[in-house]
């Protein structure tokens, strides 16, 4: 006997909804694409009351930057920015304490932070840890 | 005799769809514009030997006019610190973490009251870099 095969359901995805799914999707890849990842550099800065203390316990290596990116002065020396990690790696070499490595940068006003970046990554490299010095502005009252 | 069988209506619910959509909509809009400062203007300084920023609580920007932006909200460096500092309440280790995007060409007397606010409030600084290509 020959058995008669139930006849088949055609089952279509529903066409109704298609546009919403796409817009879902684009929704998503927008945003997904819209997120890029950041990178950077980690940065540990000791608390200003701290520094203090240290700083009169040892005597810290001083650099001082300028508006003048090819140069930069360390303990009022000048040298040129290619040279300072080399300066500052044979200065380190003979501290072996921590706080000994702590390397007290002071800016001028006009410092760029590209060139404040370079030669805070040089005195990272270099085995220095940074700490801030700010120039303290006063103002003078004229009567 | 011959009992004819019912046609099923095989549907997916349609009506529901564009409500799913519209929530979906919302929900990365807002997701998007939580911590939004993409449409503030400043460029990255290079640097070689870049990490993974990562998320952050904390975001501050320095953009091209050298205005404050905390979190995408144009703050005042005095409010600066004190606005970190209750941000970062009750944050312990990575969650300290704050996100320093400061245009390249910004001076010092612009950014570095800036770390020393996020040294104040206890925050590790993760300056947001491009990494430099020879």
């Amino acid at each position: 006997m020959k058995v008669r095969r139930k006849c088949k359901l055609l089952v279509e995805p529903p066409s109704s909804a298609t546009g919403d799914i796409a817009f879902n999707l684009i929704v998503f890849f927008l945003v997904c694409a819209s997120i890029q990842p950041d990178s950077g550099r980690s940065q540990e800065i000791p608390r200003s009351e701290e520094n203090q203390e240290q700083k009169e316990e040892v005597e810290n290596i001083e650099v001082a930057l300028t508006g003048n990116l090819n140069a930069v002065s360390i303990n009022g020396d000048t040298v040129r920015t290619a040279e300072l990690r080399s300066r500052l790696t044979k200065m380190l070499a003979s501290k072996t304490r921590a706080q000994d490595k702590i390397v007290i940068v002071k800016s001028k006003i006009d410092t760029p932070y590209h060139h404040w970046i370079d030669v805070t990554t040089e005195i990272e490299q270099s085995g220095g840890q940074i700490t801030i010095q700010r120039e303290e502005q006063q103002t003078i009252q004229v009567q | 005799m011959k009992i004819s069988r019912r046609p099923l209506a095989a549907n997916v619910p349609s009506m529901a769809m564009g409500d799913i959509a519209f929530n979906l909509l919302i929900f990365f809009v807002i997701l998007a514009k939580a911590t939004d400062d993409s449409h503030l203007q400043w460029d990255p300084a290079e640097t070689v030997d870049v990490t993974r920023a990562g998320a952050a609580k904390v975001s501050v920007v320095v953009d091209a006019d050298s205005k404050y932006y905390l979190n995408g909200q144009q703050v005042g460096i005095a409010q600066l610190a004190p606005q970190i500092e209750q941000i970062l309440e009750g944050a312990s280790g990575e969650d300290r973490r704050v996100l320093l995007k400061v245009h390249r060409t910004a001076t010092a007397n612009h950014f570095e009251p800036i770390i020393e606010a996020v040294s104040e409030a206890g925050g590790t600084i993760m300056h947001v870099l491009e990494e430099k290509r020879n």
